[in-house]
């Protein structure tokens, strides 16, 4: 006996061959999970006709029970896995439908969040701190409201010389405490004469703030700058030391292609003294508006510190040699990222502000 | 100080191009601001001959000259007073331009045409002479080149000499430091002088009445002078050097000063009274008037040179109206004299004149190098001038300034730099700036040199000012770059230091940015914040000198600043700014010369805090706005002990008003600016603003320590009741936080609500609570039990009732 036989001679057969065609169909015609539910009711629900045809097993004699129960639960099996993946891809359909009719415009700006900056001000000299902490230096501080003897006394400044003029320095008025010689100070250097009287060497360290000097504001001048002042004091420094130094500082600050150089130059507190030019920022040592053509920027002030200064603090000059050096923030501030004007740094233009 | 490489190389042979010199002496200390190129614009202008000379047929002042510029002569119509047949003088052939850019081309005046141009000194562009044709000088051949003939081509140095070096304010300082640089031998100007008898002492008397202002005085006596122009060269090199020529007289003063460093002063003889110079302090009230015309009024920190009937010149600074040079003067008193520098200082800044002189002066003149810079100035006069020298220099000596000895210690010198040095080496730098090695010796610390330092270098003074000299010529550039190999180094920020910088990065990330405002202020942002200074001192630390009243004090708060920046951005339409900074203000401490300096934290803020956006509303600044961000400052630093207390401060909004307090202490303030002052300054009425000082909260902070995060399941119950209005949220939480004890794990508040349904005077609190134990799942029992252990202490202590 073929199963071809049997399947068409049987009505029981024949039944099931029919199920099986018409589920084929109703799952092909299906659009929606809908469609297929009730498909899937027509069939296998309660009163489902693949159900019902279960159900009718029982009764049938004992040679057909077998076969055409067989036949059903194949049919079962195979329509309950059909409808499974059916509804799956259907599903997937569906939410992709569903997914794209959410559609948004994602050229909108994004969610405003709070964001604010650093001022450059600030964010050059952590900058330069960093590097010198990386040095292994120490960030010290001082006042701002100095005495003329930590501004220019200790610094070896004679006392005749023109900077000590009401028209270069401010003067505070402390008539209350019967003095004349409380000022701004003009420079961040009287910190180095503060650290040597609290401390013994070996010391390293660097000292930002601000300083003042007695200047109408135009592009170039403010009469309110900030300065980073730098001293090391040790055994068996030398001027070697002190180029070393900052030629590292340069090339971390202006970038490792920099060129470097060292002028002689005069400063009452060091002695031999530098100034420290680097190689134009903006031209790269061809000559440039911003170098006056000479393809430098002079950025520091630097040398040893002069023994005179030692002997203010008490320093044993036989033992003890150090450098010291002194930038302004605003002007690397400046070309460092092609300020023209100082005063656009103290107008807090938020326009300005949120671009550092 | 400007060098004429032309005039430089008569004492110094330079192989360099301008630009390696300029390098070289750069790289040396002198440093060169600009380099600068004489005698362009010259090209085409020729020497021309005048042949004959006739009036012009039809103008009176006008004539006719023949001129020969190489090849038969030609006619050019020149209007010049001092054309004369036979002199030499510039001319411009048609088709040349002048170095104004002018074009030269065949004109015809008054009917005779002219082929050519006669040129003034004006024309030429050298000087401002204008009033007849330039006389040219010796052999020239006509037709030749005129920049050629004229050796105008030159290049000026401009050169930044520091205060230092007052020796290389002349030509032969200059040539010193290049001969140094170079190795080229250095030729110091030689002459022989003529002297006629009797001797000058006959007729020249000098005293000294203060010594301590004036250490030597050399005079000298010229007769016979033929006051006229200086030689073209003279005036030349004069010009190059930025000085303005005058007389043959005047410049050759001018000269020697240029050339040894030495100022020289001249006077009429005739009008020095007996030829008596009386060098003395000027009486109190004392008056003259110096060569610029202007009469002075003197004290007696001046320096004045005398005759016996009062001055004749400010000492060292400028001479005297009375005994000036003029057309007239055949005898000269030539003044050589040694003034002390801080003195001319003080002269020339108290009476605002300075002059080329006195920039000299004060920073230091070559003692002994008087009489040798009036014998090359009587020299000059007699060769360029026709003087007659009479013998001797008259010198008063009040006190003898001599060369003086410093050691060098040449390994010392060799270690504090970082190079190796050989004591010849040193010794070579040395003698190469002519200071002389006198003797050496090898001692416990090595070589050692005596060095005799002439007087030309009053800047060396110390072992360590050699060793700077040494470092110099060596060259920086040669030395060895190092980094100091102490192991002594630990580079980091305190504790306080590294607060501050994540203090300005909560406030940046809180959407604040950092201003940096100026530390003077007007005192009238006082009286407008605080009229009756509750706050702000009575007595803020005021400048002496301010550069404008609207800067006279110091600011003793931040705010001001803050505000006017507020006000900078809104006035600009940039409504909404939150600005924090981080800076000292300065409180005047009773009895001490330096006020004290606290180091605060502000916040300003004004329009919104969060935009409009495209789907969302604005939120705009209020008292919460500015008290989330000290409240996320606070914990972000770990500062647990800080509180609000309401109290009323005269420049914030009397009920929107509090005190930032940490622990009991006062570290600040916090609220809405009052609106009064919105008002006044022109910001819109919803301006926050907070100000703390940092040491407080830097000394409140705890280093956090870890606390149990739970692990069994949590329960979380609302808690909604209605109190009175009066009651303070921050009351009520504290309450719930007591009766819940250990088991609530956190309390939040989330709404507050007002309604009619509440009856008046009521609001509505809802909290959030999370009940956990760490041991434990909780039953909603024992969640219970709590809750309602709440619910009773809030009842029974503020009569707050569960909302319904
Ligand atoms: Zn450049």
């Amino acid at each position: 006996m073929t199963s071809d036989e049997t399947r068409g001679d049987d009505p029981g057969m024949r039944e099931i061959e029919l199920l099986r065609e018409e589920a084929e169909a109703a799952l092909a015609g299906a659009g929606s999970s809908a469609d297929l539910e009730e498909a899937r009711v027509n069939l296998l629900g309660r009163k489902g006709r693949l159900t019902a045809l279960l159900q009718g097993i029982k009764d049938l004699p004992p040679d057909k029970k077998r076969m055409v129960g067989m036949q059903a639960n194949l049919l079962k099996d195979w329509l309950e896995k059909a409808l499974e993946e059916r509804g799956e891809e259907l599903r997937r359909r569906e939410l992709d439908a569903e997914l794209r009719a959410e559609k948004v415009d994602v050229t909108l700006p994004g969610r405003h969040l709070p964001f604010g900056t650093r001022h450059l001000v600030s964010a050059i000299i952590e900058e330069i701190e960093d590097i010198f902490i990386g040095m292994g230096y120490r960030v010290a501080e001082g006042p701002e409201v100095e005495l003329d003897y930590y501004n220019f006394e200790a610094l070896n400044t004679p006392h005749w010389h023109p900077s000590k003029s009401l028209q270069d320095t401010f003067y505070v008025d402390a008539s209350a405490s019967g003095r004349e010689d409380v000022l701004l100070r003009t420079h961040t250097s009287p910190v180095q004469i503060r650290v040597m009287e609290a401390t013994t060497p070996p010391l390293y360290v660097i000292a930002p703030g601000k300083a003042y000097r007695h200047d109408v504001p135009d592009a170039t001048h403010s009469p309110m700058f900030h300065q980073v002042e730098g001293l090391a004091v040790d055994e068996g420094i030398t001027l070697g030391d002190l180029k070393g130094t900052l030629e590292h500082f340069a090339r971390r600050m202006f970038g490792e292609d920099r060129a470097v150089r060292f002028r002689p130059h005069f400063f009452p507190f060091t002695e031999p003294s530098a100034e420290v030019d680097v190689s134009c920022v903006i031209c790269g040592g061809e000559g440039c508006r911003v170098c006056k053509g000479t393809g430098w920027l002079e950025i520091l002030g630097a040398g040893m510190v002069d023994p005179n200064v030692f002997g203010y603090v008490g320093y044993d000059t036989e033992k003890f040699s150090g450098f010291a050096f002194g930038m302004g923030v605003e002007r690397i501030a400046m070309l460092k990222y092609g300020i023209p004007d100082i005063r656009y740094l103290f107008d807090n233009d938020l326009r300005f502000l949120a671009q550092f | 100080m400007r060098v004429s490489l032309e005039w430089l190389k008569d004492y110094v042979d330079i192989d360099l191009d301008p630009q390696e010199l300029a390098e070289r002496l750069t790289m040396a200390g002198t440093a060169v601001e600009g380099v600068e190129r004489l005698g362009g614009g010259l090209e085409g202008l020729l020497v021309g001959r005048v042949l004959e000379v006739r009036p012009h047929p039809d103008a009176d002042r006008l004539s006719v000259c023949k001129v020969d510029f190489g090849g038969q002569g030609v006619e050019i119509v020149c209007g010049a007073p001092n054309v004369r047949p036979g002199m030499l003088a510039p001319v411009a052939p048609p088709g040349v331009r002048l170095p104004d850019g002018s074009a030269i081309g065949e004109v015809t005046i008054r009917g005779v045409s002219s082929h050519g141009m006669l040129l003034s000194e004006r024309e030429l562009g050298i000087s401002d002479e204008a009033a007849g044709i330039m006389e040219l000088e010796g052999d020239l051949e006509p037709g030749a080149s005129l920049a050629r003939a004229l050796e105008i081509e030159d290049t000026v140095l401009v050169l930044e000499i520091t205060p230092n070096r007052p020796d290389c304010l002349c030509m032969l300082g200059i040539a010193r430091e290049v001969s140094a640089l170079t190795g080229a031998p250095l030729r110091k100007p030689s002459f022989v002088l003529r002297e006629i008898d009797p001797p000058a002492a006959e007729d020249v008397l000098v005293e000294i009445l203060d010594p301590d202002l004036c250490s030597r005085y050399c005079a000298r006596l010229i007769e016979g002078l033929t006051i006229g122009a200086s030689p073209w060269w003279m005036r030349r090199r004069l010009r190059a050097a930025g000085v303005r020529p005058i007389n043959n007289v005047v410049d050759i003063t001018n000269y020697v000063m240029l050339e040894l460093g030495q100022p020289l002063h001249a006077f009429d003889y005739e009008l020095v009274t007996d030829g008596h110079i009386i060098v003395r302090r000027a009486s109190a009230g004392e008056r003259m008037v110096t060569l610029d015309g202007v009469e002075r009024a003197l004290s007696t920190d001046e320096l004045l040179i005398c005759d016996p009937k009062g001055p004749v010149a400010l000492a060292g600074v400028m001479g005297g109206e009375h005994t000036e040079i003029n057309a007239g003067t055949t005898r000269v008193l030539l003044e050589s004299a040694h003034f002390d520098p801080a003195n001319i200082m003080r002269t020339s800044r108290t009476l605002g004149l300075s002059s080329e002189a006195s920039y000299r002066f004060e920073r230091g003149v070559d003692p002994s190098g008087c009489a040798r810079a009036a014998d090359r100035a009587a020299f000059l006069m007699d060769e360029l001038a026709g003087g007659k020298v009479r013998r001797g220099v008259v010198d008063a000596r009040a006190r003898e300034i001599s060369s003086s000895r410093l050691t060098l210690r040449v390994e010392r010198a060799a270690r504090f730099i970082g190079i190796p040095l050989r004591e010849q080496d040193a010794r070579a730098i040395l003698e190469s700036l002519e200071l002389k090695v006198k003797e050496s010796r090898c001692g416990e610390q090595g070589t050692v040199l005596e060095v005799e330092v002439p007087t030309f270098r009053p800047d060396l003074e110390r072992e360590i000012d050699l060793v700077e000299e040494i470092a110099r010529i060596y060259g920086y550039d040669r030395v060895p770059s190092t980094l100091p190999s102490s192991a002594h180094k630990v580079g980091m920020l305190t504790p306080g230091q590294k607060c501050r910088r994540e203090a300005a990065r909560v406030l940046a990330g809180l959407g604040l940015s950092e201003a940096v405002t100026v530390s003077f202020i007007s005192e009238r942002w006082l009286d407008r914040l605080d009229p009756s200074r509750a706050v702000f001192p009575e007595d803020p630390v005021r400048l002496r000198n301010p550069l404008s009243e609207d800067g006279a004090v110091l600011r003793p708060s931040l705010l001001p600043g803050l505000l006017e920046a507020l006000r900078f951005n809104v006035n600009r339409r940039l409504s909404d700014v939150s600005l924090f900074e981080m800076g000292r203000a300065f409180l005047p401490l009773a009895g001490e010369a330096q006020p004290r300096e606290p180091l605060l934290v502000a916040c300003a803020m004004t329009g919104n805090w969060v935009p409009k956006q495209w789907d969302g509303a604005a939120q705009p600044v209020d008292f919460f706005t500015v008290k989330g961000v000290l409240e996320r400052l606070a914990a972000a630093l770990h500062v647990p002990g800080l509180t609000l207390v309401r109290e009323e401060l005269p420049f914030l909004h009397p009920s929107q008003s509090c005190r930032v307090r940490v622990g009991e202490a006062s570290a600040g303030y916090l609220g809405l600016l009052h609106p009064r002052v919105c008002d006044e300054v022109d910001l819109p009425r919803n301006t926050a603003v907070m100000e703390i000082e940092f040491a407080p909260l830097e000394e409140a902070r705890e280093e956090p320590y870890y606390r149990e995060v739970p692990r069994h399941p949590a329960l979380h119950m609302d808690l909604a009741v209605v109190v009175g209005e009066e009651v303070d949220a921050e009351e009520l939480e504290e309450a719930i936080r007591e009766a819940g004890g250990e088991l609530l794990y956190e309390v939040r508040l989330f709404d507050l609500y007002r309604g009619e349904q509440l009856g008046e005077g009521k609001k509505s609190l809802a909290f959030n609570l999370v009940f956990c134990a760490m041991d434990r799942t909780l039953t909603d029992e024992e969640a219970r039990k709590y809750f309602d252990r709440i619910v009773k202490a809030l009842g029974a202590g503020f009569g707050a009732r569960l909302r319904a």
